[in-house]
């Protein structure tokens, strides 16, 4: 009996429907009972992940389509980094959503869009990824509209119809795929009839392109890019981190899924629909960065930064060799715990000083020395300075280009990572050098506080000591910011572990 | 149980119906126990007749030599005899608490249980002419129940619907002339009727009355260019307009549509020729369309409306794939949908019979005062989209999965439409949810404090649907089965 793999997708989800239908509930009792059950679940999805391969049918959506969940190597690195990372931020949020009110709705959707990410992680076929898909888009839509500001809601229903569009066109594919394989079970090198899929060979490319945008809408792939800078300002900061950090990461898993393990890398092959793959990634690589650059905004400049590094893994993938997965694998880990560690100092300067803008940043070192050490570790990681952990799936990510027979796009690629990871330094670190050495003049500053108080919504009424003084979050803040922030070290200082962990695992791939 | 009782239950409403207005019933109650009590008796009989599958017919009368009205229950029947039969009780304890601000219960209720026996006559007739006598009746019997309240919007409306019904009759009148004409017989084969070697060389012009024929009963489908009186007919109370409107009326449509192109001219007449290129063309545009015109449209009701007519095209499209996997397609969106739609229309009907509003923009922060019904509309909005899990992902992955495997380039198009009318219902459904569960930070929920939901009598109805909902979606296997078994009769 395997069913007990499932109790880390059920536990959270009951608890989260339980906590949004009960009336009212001291604000201690929430946070602890919250904890309790992030905390519980993360542990057993841990352990179903990591006591060996399990499959566990649960029922027959239709004649020949179970529900199916299957753990593999995929699965256990997904899951693996989305329980630390929701773990981290969870805790963060205990304090951080203080201020947001609302907090019983905000924990009750955090637990359920835990447990639908495990699900889906855990996925052994392709429609029962589906099922999970759309409905961690439904689930975490409420997170981002979560102050009920106008632009809130606006920005979660552009979250929403740009996921369900994606997820439509992901359907789309799963239609024609469900005619042309003999199943749409999970398998190494995929599915494929060779029969069925030469006859139909046409059709199945545009079926295969249609998920692979489809799903890229998650992963903010252009063109259905815009609903990550829309969201993110927007979301309460522990959920920009989340979306960032993990949801993002569902269109990846989905696009892993469909052409590692279903369609198979050897039919796309050559094709045109690599090409575009190929070209979409490298363009929204680069777009995303120079959007990120010239964008004042804080959060949404990260939201931009995110955009870029997702089609980073993007690319990785679109390789279609070992190397090129590795590279997007690895990235897809590191990213996840870099990002999330930079919204969540996003988070601190908005909690604590109400500041929105990058421009307000500046001085912000001297009153919050270890926040902004941990930003500084994050940012060197994502863009890839050695001994940060970005420099080695780049490291990656560019040798597979160079050994890749994709022709022009072997040098082209390496050559767009290099420009983009400029890029990232230019708008990542001027928030550290100036934080730490404002300069003269720094007294524009506060004649933009009250602008900042407005744009940010936060009214905690600390007005006059915002300036001056060292000011750092609480321990339940700082913690959960600091292990993440050190994770990104810590893996690009002791890569090789999960570097052979992951061959491995590709090397069973192709 | 014998064939027999075929004629009973499409007699018994139209008799017991037309006798309301003349029996003095005493209080109110006493009328609803009558009308509930026919109407149940009625499904009891439908439903012992569906369990048992009488094999046999039973003519009513002749007319002259093979021209008959005559019954008989099969596969197709059953599902379309299924749907009706289960949804019109719980209709109807639905509109006893509805109709109260409607007033002239006493005429209401007598078209109302009138159009149950004429429905059920169309899903068990023998033979085309028998299906037309009723689908005419149909349109006639319904006609009161669209003008209910008179006022000069619902004397357009019902006008409207007469002249397009009437008209599509006619050209459905034209069709039947040529299957009575070159078929073997009158009465519906699997497979189809005509004779092709008296059709000879006329192929052409037969090819020609098939889509005249088609669009003829897919009038009462609301196909494009023929959908416009449906969304007018969304004056009539909110008991016609989700039962008849959304399920028996249209469904009638697609029901004869079926019949027309599976048991009289039969696909293998019709498939992959110029005909059916037109008839596909034609359902995937209103798929789109109807999407298009729901978005656009700020009634609620006839939001749903027009929701149904992309809807109803699903199921019609599916019919015109002329494959046994379409049928299956088809009919089991026939039945999901029935669900799905009611289920939405009851909602919106319990918003207006509560506060009288019509408009979504009138609905902002409804979603905390009647929380039941809200949450009820967010998941029959979901089913409608197709989120795995509720029927709407069953039916639209039988029709896709038609689609996809009928070698068709306007098929694969057809898949393309569907998943553009999903993001568009997306659209247009869940703007109303987010609306009513999150009107921003500034309302004001005293503007709204009489809002409350209603009682048990229209809850009741609503709390079955959304578990039919779950249990089709989650557990679909029988009813599949049931309806590929239909399906396979055609080859």
């Amino acid at each position: 009996m395997n069913g007990w793999i499932l109790l880390p997708v059920f536990l959270p989800v009951i608890a989260g429907i339980f906590l949004l239908l009960m009336l009212s509930c001291e604000r201690r009792r929430l946070h602890q009972a919250a904890g309790t059950v992030l905390v519980i679940s993360a542990l057993l999805a841990l352990l179903a992940a990591w006591t060996g391969e399990k499959s566990v049918t649960l029922f027959y959506l239709m004649k020949d389509i179970p529900v199916y969940f299957h753990i593999d190597g995929i699965s256990r690195i997904f899951v693996t980094f989305t329980s630390i990372v929701w773990v981290c931020v969870g805790i963060y949020a205990f304090v951080y959503m203080e201020h947001e009110g609302a907090e019983k709705r905000f924990f009750g959707f955090y637990l359920m869009v835990y447990g639908v990410l495990v699900a889906l992680e855990f996925s052994g076929n392709l429609v029962t990824m589906y099922f999970f898909y759309e409905l961690m888009t439904l689930t975490s839509a409420p997170m981002v509209l979560h102050n009920g500001s106008r632009e809130a809601i606006m920005a979660a229903l552009k979250y929403l119809f740009y996921s369900l569009c994606g997820a439509y066109m992901g359907l789309f594919g799963i239609y024609f795929l469900y005619q042309n394989c003999d199943t749409l079970t999970f398998t190494p090198g995929g599915t494929l009839n060779p029969a069925l899929a030469q006859d139909h060979r046409t059709i199945l490319l545009i079926a295969v392109f249609a998920m692979l945008v489809g799903f890229g809408a998650k992963a903010g792939m252009l063109p259905l890019h815009a609903w990550l800078p829309a969201a993110h300002p927007v979301a309460p900061s522990p959920a920009s981190a989340v979306f960032s950090g993990i949801v993002v990461k569902a269109g990846v898993l989905a696009a892993i899924r469909t052409v590692y393990y279903v369609v198979g890398p050897d039919f796309i092959r050559g094709t045109w629909v690599q090409t575009a793959w190929m070209v979409l990634a490298l363009v929204t690589v680069f777009m995303g960065s120079m959007m990120a650059y010239r964008e004042p905004v804080f959060k949404k400049r990260l939201a931009y930064s995110t955009v870029s590094q997702i089609s980073y893994i993007l690319f990785g993938l679109s390789l279609l060799t070992p190397m090129g997965m590795t590279g997007a694998l690895l990235h897809t880990v590191f990213h996840a715990f870099i990002k999330s560690a930079l919204f969540l100092t996003a988070g601190v300067f908005i909690f604590e000083c109400g500041k929105a803008r990058v421009s307000e940043l500046t001085g912000i070192g001297k009153r919050m020395p270890k926040t902004i050490w941990c930003y500084t570790f994050a940012s060197l990681a994502l863009i890839g300075i050695p001994p940060a952990c970005g420099f080695v799936s780049k490291w990656y990510l560019a040798e597979g280009a160079l050994h890749a027979d994709v022709g022009i796009f072997g040098w082209l690629g390496p050559v767009v990572l290099l420009v983009s990871a400029l890029l990232t330094a230019g708008y990542l670190l001027p928030v550290t050098m100036k934080g730490f050495f404002p300069g003269k003049g720094n007294g524009e500053n506060s004649g933009m506080k009250k602008a900042s108080v407005e744009i940010s919504g936060v009214q905690n009424g600390i007005t006059d000591d915002r300036d001056t003084g060292k000011k750092e979050p609480s321990l339940m803040m700082l913690i959960p910011l600091g292990i993440l922030a050190s994770l990104t070290i810590i893996l690009g200082v002791l890569p090789n572990p999960l570097i052979h962990y992951i061959s491995q695992l590709v090397s069973g791939l192709m | 149980m014998s064939a027999n009782i075929m004629v009973v239950v499409v007699l018994l409403p139209i008799v017991f119906g037309v006798l309301i207005p003349l029996i003095p019933f005493k209080t109110r109650r006493h009328m609803t126990w009558y009308v509930e009590g026919v109407v149940l008796l009625t499904s009891v009989l439908v439903w012992g007749l569906l369990i048992s599958q009488p094999d046999g017919s039973f003519v009513l009368f002749r007319f002259t030599g093979n021209l008959s009205v005559s019954f008989r229950l099969d596969g197709l029947g059953t599902v379309f005899a299924g749907i009706v039969s289960s949804l019109w009780p719980l209709a109807t304890l639905y509109s006893f608490e509805y109709m109260k601000h409607e007033g002239h219960e006493k005429f209401f209720f007598m078209f109302y249980v009138i159009t149950y026996g004429v429905t059920l006559g169309i899903a068990l007739a023998e033979d085309i002419l028998t299906m037309y006598f009723f689908y005419e009746m149909l349109s006639l019997v319904t006609l009161p129940l669209i003008m209910h309240t008179l006022t000069r919007e619902a004397i357009l409306a019902s006008r409207t619907y007469l002249y397009y019904s009437l008209g599509g009759a006619a050209f459905a009148f034209i069709g039947m002339i040529f299957i009575l004409t070159f078929g073997t017989t009158s009465v519906f084969v699997p497979g189809g009727v005509i004779d092709t070697t008296a059709l000879g060389d006329r192929q052409g012009l037969m090819l020609l009355i098939y889509v005249l024929c088609f669009c003829g009963f897919s009038v009462k489908a609301a196909m494009f260019p023929f959908s416009s009186w449906l969304p007018k007919a969304g004056v009539a109370p909110t008991p016609v307009t989700a039962l008849l409107h959304a399920v028996a009326v249209v469904k009638a449509g697609a029901f004869t549509v079926i019949r027309v192109t599976y048991y009289s001219f039969g696909t293998e007449l019709l498939r992959g020729t110029w005909a059916q290129t037109v008839v596909l063309g034609l359902t995937i545009f209103t798929i789109v369309y109807g999407c298009s015109r729901a978005l656009k449209e700020t009634h609620l009701k006839r939001r749903l409306a027009w929701s149904t007519v992309s809807n109803l095209s699903y199921i019609l499209f599916g019919a015109a794939l002329m494959t046994p996997l379409g049928l299956v397609g088809a009919l089991s969106h026939m039945v999901f949908h029935a669900v799905m739609k009611i289920c939405s229309f009851f909602c919106a009907g319990a918003v207006i019979y509560k506060t009288g509003r019509n408009y979504i923009h009138e609905l902002n922060g409804f979603g905390r005062k009647m929380p039941k019904v809200f949450t009820i509309f967010t998941i029959s909005g979901m089913a409608l989209m197709g989120v795995p899990g509720l029927c709407g992902f069953v039916s639209k992955w039988n029709l896709a999965k038609a689609a996809a495997a009928s070698e068709n380039p306007l098929g694969y198009l057809g898949v393309a439409a569907l998943l553009v009318s999903a993001l568009l219902t997306a659209i247009y459904m869940m703007t109303i949810s987010l609306r009513a569960f999150f009107p921003g930070r500034d309302f004001d929920y005293d503007m709204i404090s009489d809002v409350e939901d209603p009682n048990w009598m229209m809850i009741l109805p609503l709390v079955i649907f959304v578990i039919a909902m779950f249990v089709f979606g989650l557990h679909s296997e029988p009813v599949i089965t049931a309806l590929e078994s239909i399906a396979a009769a055609m080859n």
